[in-house]
């Protein structure tokens, strides 16, 4: 299978790599297939959609800068994160974090209602 | 949208599993209680917009990825 992206041109790939996320994220409830992408020289994966190839999320993983956030079974905590050319106003969303497995290829999103977890965590200081 | 007038301590059922009940009342506030199972996600209605409204701009910012992160560090929580 083949989608033409944005952010990295044409991809190719087989039905195993995607990643099912049976009610999407939110805003997003209409797409639900995803290919989860690390480049080699990057510090985030992307989350990109199969269906709308256009649509692509940054994700960080949380547990680099959290030791206890809430986990859940055979899932890895990522966080949706809004670039910048600034990267002091990179932030990553730890309010509603993405859930993925990566061996049953499938996710989820959550939303935790807690004042700790922000929408806009700053990622980075100098 | 349904309207209905309910007193402390009353309940509102929505189905058969999800139960509302008005625990108090003040000058401009409510306090309500809600049961349901753990798969119906609870939220206040302006954290939703809120999140909602970030991953869009999530999917819209599509910075190059080679940003020079070298002199900054990773903010641990």
């Amino acid at each position: 299978m083949k989608i033409n992206t944005h952010q990295f041109g044409e991809i190719e790939f087989t039905e195993d790599k995607i990643i099912t996320f049976e009610k999407g994220l939110l805003g997003f409830e209409h797409l639900t297939k995803y290919l989860f992408i690390k480049p080699d020289d990057s510090l985030f994966y992307w989350l990109t959609s199969i269906e709308d190839p256009d649509i692509a999320f940054p994700m960080f993983g949380i547990r680099v800068i959290d030791d206890h956030y809430p986990q859940e079974d055979n899932h890895e905590a990522f966080a949706i994160v809004v670039l910048n050319p600034d990267p002091l106003k990179i932030t990553a969303n730890l309010k509603a974090p993405v859930y993925i497995n990566q061996n049953s290829k499938s996710g989820f999103q959550k939303i935790i209602d807690a004042d700790k977890y922000p929408v806009y965590y700053n990622l980075f200081t100098e | 949208m349904l309207v209905l007038t309910r007193k402390i301590n009353e309940e509102i059922k929505i189905g058969s599993d999800i139960t509302i009940k008005i625990i108090t009342t003040s000058d401009n506030q409510v306090k309500i209680g809600f049961e349901a199972p753990k798969n119906i996600q609870i939220l206040r209605g302006e954290i939703y917009e809120k999140i909602k409204e970030s991953t869009i701009e999530a999917s819209k910012a599509f910075v190059q990825t080679n940003l020079d992160l070298q002199k900054y560090k990773i903010k641990k929580v």
